[in-house]
């Protein structure tokens, strides 16, 4: 047993590379060769984890995953606790349908991170997902609970179908975030523009932001400011196509 | 036992052993903060007749508090755990709950027993309320004509130590009510109790039961009424006058301990006579705090 198992790939990925095998609470129990044998799909073809990544450490639960993964696809899918750090950029499907635990992305992530499968009713039930960099599209797609954290900007159609939890965008919040919430929170730090559907509430200091944006600052060191944490925010209402019972929370000052 | 003069009697503090939370309440600022709990810990004495005890433990600074703004943690107390949550969502309901600016938190979050006090609170929301799971706590949103206020889901519940005391003999009552101020002075920083009397202090220390009504659960506690000394069995020196007394509640009996010792050296000053406790024989609280080992460091 050691303290972290550290996958460290070792030569550029040429071809999608689905590694949803990597995820940390999974890694707990398996030796390093077991680690090495995890069946991962390069390209559509079978293959094996140790063919990518050189693995040091076993049997534990905090995973420190480096290299350039802009190719690589679905780690963390459905992990239900431990620690998964990312180090750089990562693909599409970070944290799909994540259930427990967090998944640190210190870069860029693709498309539909902490999303749902295509068709899926929801996506992430539980955990954090801190994406320090930007996201693509549809990040926090169909989110049932737990909370997505994107920092640079979101593309189009963030939180998108929200069923609860909250997505807190940092940057600039693409076109259609939160269409069809039904609840849950979208916090937009950067500029949103809030869908047709929604309805201003008023300008107020949310107290539970208070506690959740200390926290990612404590935990993650995301480099939040007192003016976010004792800040105003715009309450938007909605989707009012929807259950109406979300709100786009959007941070206008001190 | 002598400490500056003052007789320090071979006698014990008898205590119970009580139910306790520990809740923080912040607010805009520590004006607000205070406000809240001193409606919090208002009409809390003794749960002979406020079915609770309670007090502001002490005053916490903005970084210690989980929203970062200045607040304060009271220790409330109940003789039993089937109440202590009855207490809590009545008090905090109409006390914390109704405090501008206001957030109420846990302040015993690694209690494995829970009590809903913010679940059962959340009802007020009448459907407009909403939850966050932050760091694994749940957190309640509950809409407010200010805006919003927040109470966590669930609060910890551990056994605690009511009743530790001492009583002040002294030659006269501003004598004796300096000392006991002083006393209480010294105590009052110190983490994990409460003095839940005003100002910490008791005028009116009692014995249980009555002799001429039979039905009251308490009365004046005569041997210690410096009016009564020729009409009772008086348990008073020569000379003294007055007698107060100080109680003290606390997270357990080692903090009691602690306290009834930096208070009993406090209010050793010219003028008092003597230190007792009260107990009743040993019969009744398993908590006996020997006033000579808890001042020599053996409690």
């Amino acid at each position: 047993m050691s303290d972290w198992v550290a996958l460290t790939l070792r030569s550029p990925i040429e071809r999608a590379l689905d590694l949803s095998a990597v995820r940390a609470d999974a890694f707990a129990t398996l030796a390093t060769r077991e680690l090495e044998a995890l069946p991962v799909r390069y390209g559509g073809d079978a293959a094996v984890l140790g063919d990518f990544f050189a693995v040091t450490g076993e049997r534990a639960a905090r995973v420190r995953v480096t290299g350039d993964l802009e190719r690589a696809e679905g780690l963390g899918t459905g992990m239900t606790g431990g620690e998964l750090v990312i180090e750089g950029n990562v693909g599409r499907d970070v944290g799909l349908e994540l259930a427990g635990g967090s998944v640190d992305v210190h870069g860029d992530a693709g498309a539909n991170a902490g999303g749902a499968r295509p068709g899926a009713a929801r996506g992430a039930v539980g955990g954090e997902l801190v994406i320090r960099g930007s996201a693509g599209e549809e990040a926090g797609t169909a989110l049932r609970r737990g909370l997505v954290v994107v920092m640079g900007d979101a593309g189009r159609g963030a939180g998108r179908g929200m069923i609860a939890g909250t997505v807190i965008v940092g940057g600039q919040a693409g076109p259609g975030s939160g269409r069809f919430l039904k609840r849950g929170s979208i916090v937009a730090l950067g500029a949103i523009e809030p869908p047709e559907t929604f309805r201003r509430a008023c300008t107020y200091r949310p107290p539970h932001l208070r506690v959740q944006l200390r926290y990612l600052k404590r935990r993650y060191a995301l480099p939040l400011t007192d003016s976010h944490i004792d800040g105003r925010y715009d309450r938007y209402s909605g989707d009012f196509a929807e259950l109406g019972k979300g709100e786009i929370l959007h941070w206008v000052g001190e | 036992m002598k400490i500056n003069g003052v007789t320090i009697e071979d006698t014990f503090a008898e205590a119970f052993t009580m139910r306790a939370a520990r809740i923080v309440i912040t607010a805009k600022d520590a004006r607000w903060a205070r406000e809240a709990g001193l409606k919090l810990t208002g009409f809390a004495t003794s749960v002979i007749g406020c079915k609770c005890e309670a007090g502001i433990e002490r005053v916490l600074a903005a970084e210690e508090t989980p929203d970062g703004r200045p607040g304060i943690a009271v220790l409330l107390l109940t003789m039993d755990e089937e109440s202590l949550p009855q207490r809590l969502i009545e008090r905090l309901g109409q006390t914390v709950l109704t405090c501008p600016t206001t957030s109420c938190f846990d302040g015993l979050p690694d209690v494995p027993d829970r009590l809903p006090v913010g679940k059962a609170l959340r009802t007020f929301g009448d459907g407009f309320q909403a939850s966050k799971v932050i760091g694994g706590r749940r957190y309640w949103r509950i809409p407010v004509m200010e805006g919003e206020f927040v109470i966590e889901e669930t609060f910890g519940m551990q056994t605690a130590v009511g009743g530790g005391n001492f009583l002040l003999l002294g030659n006269d009552a501003d004598t004796t009510l300096a000392a006991a101020e002083s006393a209480v002075a010294a105590m009052e920083p110190l983490p994990g109790v409460i003095l839940p009397f005003p100002g910490g202090v008791v005028r009116s220390g009692s014995k249980v039961g009555g002799q001429r009504y039979k039905k009251m659960i308490a009365t004046t506690n005569d041997a210690f009424a410096p009016t009564l000394r020729a009409v009772t069995a008086s348990a008073l020196p020569q000379g003294v006058n007055s007698v107060l007394e100080i109680v003290i509640d606390g997270l357990d009996a080692a903090s009691v301990a602690r306290a009834m010792a930096v208070g009993i050296r406090a209010a050793c000053r010219r003028g008092v006579q003597a230190v007792t406790a009260g107990n009743y024989g040993g019969k009744l609280g398993p908590h006996h705090f020997h006033l000579h080992k808890i001042l020599d460091g053996a409690a």
